[in-house]
């Protein structure tokens, strides 16, 4: 697995903001791409993922896996996101969440996958709990575990662990890290933090 | 101690003019119905279940269509550039009274109507066709028309509700979720954004339904006759020369609200239920994204419903012109101002309305800003209670209370008896609309001003009130279309002394002068439309003009 991006622009309105850029991700590789705010870091990964919010708009081609899938809906692209909040949907419980992104399949075997997970969270007894009731930690874990049950090819990483408080950040940092490389997932990561640069990781200034 | 006591003595006006004529009037509709006589008569009355059943067909199935068409409209249209423009086209529908839509829709509709015409042309017609549609049995007209009214009005509660800076930013980032986790647009406005906007679109579904089905002005225009919907039976009681028959409509006014509130309480629970069963919440990401919602599919639709609301507007002002039409024509033979010189001649319904809007609106304006100023936040609940309780409560049953509270203080047939039974509708909406962004002002302002400036009353005037300018205006907008609107109680308070411009254009849907009740439809459409436009105008903002 491999993600690809070919002189990848983007613009508002008219006026650009990157232009020509040109990168690839190995299997579980992590490149970071770091910035000052107003640079364009987040708009790089919403190009990625196809979902420009209007009037921004990106050209340029994005493969994954061999497969052209800039022409594709976002939806359709099987690229994984986090952000800086968790985002985990109030309305569902922590079980509810987990399932959200998980695919077609027995309902036996969608439901295993999701207790599995929660036992690798160390969440068990978790599953009917609304996310409101959880410690930060434990909601940055579960919304990376959300991302990840949905089998994404490539994942991209919008200054996940910012809002963590400091000692918080580096145990996430390296639970995210692990489970990126153990899965092979190529990995885009935006952040204005040194410390989040992976050891011996590639970083972009854009 | 003594500034306590003066801070609650500044909550008098409001209290005077609103709170106490409000819950006089809910008193007062109590009286008379612990007679068992009257139930009795009731319960007698030969058009009594099949209207009852009238009142709830009409009243369920107009929410159920104007939700979905509102819900569908908005999907496509949120996250679009269209966005921003859409709260200022629903304003503009929101303002047209609705007893103005239905005469409007009963125009276009009736055999001899616009429609008809158009077909004519196709089908070489020389008659009307025999259609029955104004005053259809099933409702299905006034169904129509309380559509094209609510529709808009449902899409405004959900505008307001998705333009919350805090709902709008985290939906945005839960859209992102949903996508990055193979959810299509669908999937997101069904599991996402739907689960957690029901819950808030209670209470506007809840005043739509009571309005849809226990309105009477509307049902009178365009609604089935033989028998009537409920509330148009409870309405001629409560006219009747026979005081045994008023008391047979109060009671009948009571029956309705009940049946009503009931009718409310079981498909909510069902609703409730249904969601309660929440697998379908976490069912995978469907392989293709059916009924997805397509922003050219709503613009398409708002662009109907709008043309609707021009093409009625258009052809009143045709048919006001037009003392003769005869059938298939499609234009007028002669074009006259008859109309308008009988209108010119007799202005007095127009003027009356209009002061009754003006002074209203003002003085509702003060209450609830001079409320919002002297009066701590805590108590707004209290205002807010009796608000909603206002509007949620069946118009009829209000105004019949109102009267007969009226009567007792000798205010029927009076200016001020007009001007309070007015004021009551009209404060309760705009503080409804004006609590929230009045209490959700930013403090700060004021720490930060209270450096540059002295006093309080500057403060008010040059920082906090042009930062509240839109709201300001756009609460006295919604004040002056909701003061023309009112039919029921101004037909009980005026006791004929009196006549406004919806008490004269239902009276003219009865009779044949089609000129002059075109004319009189207008004349109602027109002052909120042009207040809703010179608010909207008004409170742009000083930098948005580049």
């Amino acid at each position: 697995m491999s993600l690809v991006l070919e002189n990848i622009s983007a613009y508002f309105g008219d006026k650009r903001i990157f232009e020509k850029l040109s990168l690839t991700i190995e299997p579980g590789e992590i490149i970071t791409v770091m910035g000052a705010s107003g640079s364009g870091k987040t708009t790089l990964l919403s190009a990625v993922a196809g979902d420009m919010p209007n009037p921004l708009y990106s050209v340029g081609k994005v493969i994954l896996n061999g497969r052209d899938v800039s022409i594709m809906r976002p939806e359709l692209r099987r690229i994984g996101r986090l952000f800086q909040d968790d985002l985990l949907f109030p309305h569902l419980t922590v079980g509810e969440n987990l399932l959200f992104g998980v695919e077609r399949g027995l309902k036996a075997e969608r439901m295993a996958m999701m207790k599995t997970a929660l036992q690798r969270l160390e969440l068990e007894g978790f599953e009917d709990r609304p996310p409101h009731t959880l410690s930060g930690g434990q909601r940055s874990r579960v919304a990376l575990m959300r991302a990840l049950l949905a089998k994404p090819d490539a994942m991209l990483l919008d200054e996940p662990f910012s809002k963590l408080d400091h000692e918080l950040r580096a145990t996430i940092r390296d639970y995210t890290y692990t489970h990126l490389r153990e899965r092979k997932i190529p990995t885009l990561l935006v952040t204005h933090d040194f410390e989040d640069v992976p050891k011996g990781g590639r970083v972009i200034h854009v | 101690m003594i500034a306590t006591i003066k801070k609650t003595a500044m909550s008098a006006p409001l209290v005077l003019l609103f709170v106490i004529p409000l819950i006089a009037s809910l008193a007062f509709a109590l009286s008379g119905t612990l007679d068992a006589k009257n139930w009795q008569s009731l319960f007698a009355h030969p058009q009594l279940w099949p209207a009852l059943e009238l009142s709830i067909f009409t009243g369920l199935t107009s929410v159920a269509v104007s939700l979905l068409l509102a819900l569908f409209l908005i999907a496509g249209l949120y996250h679009s550039p269209w966005w921003p423009r859409l709260s200022a086209q629903v304003g503009a529908m929101l303002a047209v009274p609705h007893v103005a839509m239905a005469i409007g829709l009963s125009f276009l509709i009736m055999p001899s109507g616009i429609l008809a015409r158009i077909l004519a042309v196709l089908t070489s017609w020389t008659t009307p066709p025999h259609w029955i549609t104004n005053h259809d049995p099933y409702g299905l007209s006034l169904i129509a028309a309380l559509v094209l009214k609510e529709t808009p009005f449902l899409m405004w509660a959900l505008i307001s509700i998705l333009n919350r800076e805090d709902v709008s930013h985290s939906f945005f980032g839960q859209r992102a979720v949903g996508l990055s986790l193979g959810h299509g647009q669908t999937s997101i406005w069904l599991r996402i954004y739907l689960p957690q906007l029901l819950p808030k679109l209670v209470w506007p579904l809840l005043a739509v339904f009571v309005y849809a089905a226990t309105v009477v002005d509307m049902a009178i225009v365009i609604g089935p006759t033989q028998p009537p919907t409920l509330a148009v039976v409870v309405w001629a009681d409560i006219n009747d020369a026979q005081v045994l028959n008023n008391a047979r409509g109060a009671v009948g006014a009571w029956f309705l609200t009940l049946v009503i509130a009931l009718t409310a309480v079981f498909f909510w629970t069902t609703i409730k239920l249904i969601l309660s069963k929440r697998e379908w919440l976490t069912w995978p990401p469907a392989s293709k994204d059916l009924l997805r919602p397509s922003g050219t599919f709503s613009k398409a639709k708002i662009f109907t419903l709008g043309f609707f609301y021009i093409v009625i507007a258009i052809t009143q002002v045709i048919l006001s012109l037009a003392p003769l039409w005869p059938f298939p024509k499609l234009w007028p033979d002669t074009l006259n101002l008859i109309a308008w010189a009988r209108v010119w001649d007799n202005p007095s319904a127009l003027i009356t309305s209009l002061a009754v809007g003006f002074s209203t609106t003002v003085t509702a304006l003060l209450l609830v800003v001079g409320w919002m100023e002297t009066q701590p936040p805590s108590r707004d609940r209290f205002v807010t209670v009796l608000s909603a309780t206002a509007l949620g409560v069946p118009a009829l049953l209000l105004a019949l209370g109102q009267y007969r509270a009226f009567l007792q203080l000798g205010l029927t047939g009076t200016a001020f008896g007009l001007f309070l039974a007015h004021l009551i509708p009209v404060t309760a909406y705009m503080f409804l609309v004006l609590v929230g962004p009045y209490r959700s002002f930013d403090p700060r302002w004021w720490a930060s001003a209270s450096g540059l400036l002295t006093s309080l009353p500057r403060f008010f005037w040059t920082i906090k009130l042009p930062l509240l300018k839109a709201p300001v205006l756009a609460a006295s907008a919604i004040g002056f279309a909701v003061s023309f609107g009112q039919y029921v109680p101004a037909q009980l308070i005026t006791a004929g002394r009196y006549s406004t411009l919806p008490m004269e254009a239902v009276t003219l849907t009865s009779g044949t002068n089609r000129p002059l009740t075109a004319a009189f439809t207008l004349m109602l459409m027109a002052p909120p439309l042009l207040a809703f436009i010179a608010a909207a105008f008004l409170s742009k903002s000083r930098w948005s003009s580049k």
